[in-house]
């Protein structure tokens, strides 16, 4: 049986028998990726081999022009204006995101936690940076991330440009002390000379190497999921009960407002930031807040901030980190929820491990806390009704992704029958509300 | 000797001490869960007061003699019939109960039930008692006009009284008071309840003070010296904004000219759901926060000073809702802050007012009402 | 004069009946009781046939019919008897609308006595006017009644709306965030209906909906419209 066979495009009937194929192969494999692909101790696929699959997943194209399909007005937007796409640039960047020289023991790249074969993310609650140290955020997929407003998970990044030099420079990501040290790593190197020549004109510099990375990931846009083809009007491009998911998804379940989802705006993001209450299951946030400020006032630069995000406590304040706004505390971007069935775990802190855990979460109006987001509220769905959600959502996934997602989709639901550990029927039916004992 | 009459206060002290010693019993997640200020001993070192949340101008403010808390507007229901204002007055006593200093004492502004039936203001009662400091009932119309006042009395004592407190005089009335609209029509309570709750039900008579407790004013003053600061309590604002939705007193002027000898008062009013500010004369008055939903602003009498919250947003039922505090300084004006749920804190300070509005000017919203 | 009574949905079997009979007092109906005079016995289909409580209008309730349930079913059988009844003008008291335009000036005028054709008389015109009237005062009722929204939780639509403020009506269609996509004014009244005032969805062609659209845009009669505004 092949079960690396990459299925046609389209149909629900080509979806099913891949999912049939794929259940087939993942029995008894408990989570374990069933493909054989050689992988480095952060369970990053070798280079080599993620961009042999890049290759495949996105074969040349012009670099030029909007994706296919998309709004080409609100596409030019997101470009900046000292950094227009053009293949050298994108070909540069290419090379810099899986290049390991840029981290300071020469073991981390960009694809280690953003790895082509794991959702361009790394499928962990959180990351492992150099020498195993482990940071406190889930890392995004960078799919589709240069349709963001803003980047990171709490917003500090205004741009992608800005965004791509920072990991490289936190202790415990990439690690380099500096960013001129990175410059070094690379600038013995003639092809990277020659290459920054004709991308930018100039020699390697530090800005340049957050343009190209910017570059390259903006061609890693996937929107192309079958509930595109339904909003465009395929009425077969989606089962009918992930029909009434999305139906359910703008009514009942409130998530809507938040994660809009339309042909200008595939995300499913608002930009905005909210608590939701998953931070608050472990911490006092008064005390916290108190300590940041005191920690940012030593401190004002953007490297502290980001350290700070990473690697202490007062990663789970959030946006108040950027804001220091009361009104912030614990409030993180709204994930996107495209290709949401393949960047498991969940939240900020990657403590939610399914989908149908996601909605037991949002069920039972989520964690109370000070700063809870007033629209987080009790849903009194019902199981049914979540699973039309959870099938619904593992439709948000692009069709050259289907093969992960229908592994994904079997590999969460059988967990989520084992437990359901979020699961509280009395909160979410309002029987019991916050704040009572 | 037999105490035959307890006060408002001694009743609350009471029924807040059983209260925290059966807290005592249970265990300490579920403590967390009730008060968050757990972690005020821990705080304390390198304490940075609340101001610190605060853009840097207002901050800079002198700090004030004392200060107390608000909550208001909760327009309970039976948690079976609304589980959202009961989660919003929850929530609010959480809020109040995490300052860190606690406040001297709590205003509850008014409108505790929806439709004053026992039920709902027993809910709010018990809900209240989980408030740590000492509480200030005032009473507003949805709690009054089904029984005339007979439940709010039974559990709060009488809507009408003052105290002094640190050198400031503090009035509470019943600004709520209306001209019978219901005899003659044949209405039932609850129809009369029904038609006071309309906010825009024009049935209903406007707001007054009323000729008795004008009288009561009157006498509690006179012995009141003119410098001495005075605080005023009420649900109607105390001066005339928009009648159609009775943002109104009918007999403002007549409580205003018993104030005006006053060097410095503040009215602190409920009803508006919204941030107002005025100043008229001597006197600045500042509204409070709902708990249950906002208002929009009046289409036309919004006073000069006012500088409006940005619109709300349906989607979060909280939005535009909060509680807050009022911080009064030694001359007895106020730094009023409005503690937005899920936004950054609004200060309407006395600076504001004192310049007329010229200086610390609150930031303005880009979206307001229209 | 029988007044209409909001109900609050909070109905069990007592209070119910309480209620109920404050219902027909409020209705000035206090001399005669509903059941007292039943012209026939029980009808067919599980209904009790009986004369309403002016004592001479008949209707009929279901058998197992008690308290709020009663109460209403009487009720409304008597308001649709009675179509005269002036609801409008108590509707009316209670919330103040805009009229609809004034139109007399077409009386005026016209192509002269050899072109009929564009004609109205003032009955015309009052019957347009009355008719149009009645359209949007039903939407008031609805507007400012919880129970007739359908909420399950006891909110109407003017206790963040009084006299319809902060609707904006004209500045349909829009994105509308809450949303997430451009929408007219119903979907809108329809999100409001099932998210704040968590009533079960209301179609765009139900009369309820149509009404509460009409009373919305009559309030802003004589606003710009500015479509897209935010």
């Amino acid at each position: 049986m092949e079960c690396t066979k990459a299925p046609r495009r389209g149909t629900a009937a080509a979806m099913i028998g891949t999912l049939a194929v794929m259940l087939a192969c993942a029995a008894g494999a408990d989570g374990a990726q069933p493909r054989e692909i050689p992988r480095d101790q952060f369970g990053a696929a070798h280079a080599a081999f993620q961009e042999a699959e890049l290759a495949k997943l996105l074969p040349a194209g012009d670099v030029t022009k909007a994706p296919a399909g998309f709004d080409p007005v609100i596409w030019e937007a997101f470009i900046p204006e000292d950094n227009a796409q053009t293949p050298e640039r994108v070909e540069l960047g290419r090379k810099l995101y899986f290049d390991t020289r840029l981290s300071l023991d020469n073991t981390v790249s960009c694809a280690t936690c953003h790895d082509v074969t794991r959702g361009f993310t790394d499928q962990l609650p959180v990351s492992v940076g150099i020498k195993n140290q482990l940071g406190r955020r889930n890392a995004p997929t960078v799919v589709n991330t240069a349709l963001l407003q803003t980047l990171f998970l709490d917003g500090r990044s205004p741009t992608l440009e800005h965004q791509a030099k920072l990991p490289i420079v936190n202790p415990i990501e990439m690690g380099m002390p500096d960013g001129e040290t990175a410059v070094k790593a690379i600038k013995d190197d003639a092809e990277y000379r020659a290459a920054f020549k004709k991308a930018y004109g100039r020699e390697v510099n530090h800005d340049d190497i957050g343009r190209a990375l910017a570059a390259f990931e903006r061609t890693l846009v996937f929107i192309d999921s079958p509930f595109r083809r339904f909003l465009a009007g395929d009425t077969e491009a989606i089962s009918p009960e992930a029909q009434e998911g999305w139906e359910l998804f703008n009514e009942k379940a409130r998530c809507v407002a938040c994660h809009p989802i339309s042909q200008g705006n595939p995300l499913g993001t608002d930009n905005r930031f909210h608590n939701i209450g998953v931070s608050a299951r472990h911490q006092d946030f008064e005390k916290l807040a108190i300590e940041a400020l005191k920690a940012l006032r030593d401190d004002p630069s953007e490297e502290k901030l980001d350290e700070l995000a990473l690697t202490t406590d007062m990663s789970e304040l959030g946006r108040f980190m950027v804001s220091k706004q009361r009104g912030d505390i614990g409030a993180f971007r709204t994930s996107m929820l495209l290709n949401v069935g393949i960047t498991a775990p969940y939240m900020h802190d990657g403590s939610i491990a399914t989908l149908w855990d996601v909605l037991d979460h949002y069920n039972k109006g989520g964690e109370p806390n000070l700063f809870l987001d007033g629209g987080i509220e009790a849903l009194a769905l019902t199981e049914p009704e979540i699973d039309r959600l959870v099938a619904f959502l593992f439709t948000l996934t692009d069709v050259r992704f289907a093969e992960d997602n229908a592994r994904e989709f079997a590999r969460q639901k059988a967990r989520a029958e084992a437990e359901r550990p979020l699961r509280d029927n009395a909160a979410a039916f309002r029987k019991k509300l916050w704040q009572e004992k | 000797m037999k105490i035959k009459h307890k006060s408002v206060e001694t009743r609350y002290m009471e029924a807040r001490r059983e209260f925290f010693n059966g807290l005592a019993r249970v265990d300490r997640r579920s403590f967390l869960k009730i008060s968050a200020a757990a972690a005020g001993a821990a705080a304390a070192s390198g304490l940075i007061p609340y101001h610190s949340f605060q853009p840097v101008a207002v901050a800079a403010e002198a700090q004030p003699a004392f200060k107390f808390a608000y909550i208001s507007d909760s327009h309970l229901y039976e948690k079976h019939i609304n589980d959202r204002f009961v989660r919003s007055l929850l929530r609010a006593v959480e809020d109040v109960n995490a300052l860190d200093p606690q406040p001297d004492f709590v205003l509850y502004g008014g409108d505790l039930a929806q439709l004053g039936r026992p039920k709902e203001l027993k809910l709010g009662a018990e809900i209240l008692k989980g408030v740590k400091a000492p509480l200030r009932m005032m009473v507003g119309e949805h709690d009054w006009y089904l029984d005339l006042g007979a439940q709010w009395r039974e559990l709060f004592g009488a809507p009408t009284y003052s105290f002094d407190h640190k050198g400031v005089h503090f009035v509470t009335l019943n600004s709520v008071v209306e001209r019978d609209f219901w005899t003659a029509r044949g209405l039932t309570p609850m129809q009369r309840m029904m038609t006071v709750a309309g906010l825009d039900n024009g049935v209903q008579s406007p707001f007054s003070v009323g000729a008795e407790q004008l009288e009561w004013l009157r006498n509690d003053l006179a012995g009141v010296a003119p410098t001495t600061p005075v605080v005023v309590f009420s649900h109607s604002p105390l001066y005339k904004l928009y009648k159609k939705w009775n943002f109104w007193t009918d007999d403002a002027e007549d409580v205003q000219a018993l104030l005006a000898r006053f060097a410095n008062v503040t009215v602190i009013h409920g009803h508006t759901h919204q941030i107002l500010t005025n100043r008229i004369g001597s006197i600045h008055f500042h509204g409070v926060l709902a708990t249950a939903w906002p208002w929009p602003y009046a289409p036309e009498g919004l006073p000069e000073l006012t500088i409006q919250m940005s619109r709300p947003d349906p989607f979060n039922p909280m939005d535009g809702c909060g509680n807050g505090e009022v911080h009064v300084h030694a001359d007895g004006l106020v730094d009023k802050v409005y503690n937005l749920w899920n936004r950054a804190p609004i200060i309407v300070g006395r600076r504001y007012l004192v310049s007329n509005g010229k200086e610390a000017v609150p930031p303005a919203p880009n979206r307001i009402s229209y | 004069m029988c007044v209409d009574f909001v109900r609050t949905g909070a109905g069990k079997g007592a209070v119910a009946a309480v209620l109920a009979a404050f219902a027909l007092a409020g209705a000035g109906c206090e001399e005669r009781s509903a059941l007292k005079r039943p012209a026939h016995g029980a009808g067919g289909g599980g209904e009790t046939e009986v004369i309403l409580c002016d004592g001479s209008t008949p209707g009929a309730v279901a058998a197992a019919a008690t308290g709020q349930v009663l109460a209403d079913s009487l009720m409304d059988q008597w308001k649709r008897a009675h179509p005269e009844r002036d609801w409008v003008e108590v509707e009316k008291e209670q919330h103040e609308l805009k009229p609809p335009a004034d139109n007399s000036a077409l009386l005026k005028g016209g192509q002269g006595p050899e072109h009929p054709y564009g004609r109205v008389t003032k009955q015309e015109l009052l019957l347009w006017a009355r008719e149009t009237e009645k359209f949007v005062v039903e939407g008031s009722r609805i507007f400012h009644s919880a129970e007739l929204l359908g909420s399950t939780v006891a909110v109407s639509c003017d206790m963040c709306h009084p006299h319809a403020a902060n609707t904006h009506p004209e500045t349909y269609p829009k994105y509308q965030t809450q949303l997430g996509r451009a929408v007219l004014l119903r979907d809108m009244i329809e999100w409001c209906i099932e998210n704040p005032v968590r009533g079960a969805h209301l179609s765009g062609d139900d009369p309820r909906m149509r009404a509460l659209e009409a009373y919305i845009i009559a309030q802003r009669s004589g606003t710009v419209m500015v479509y897209g505004k935010h």
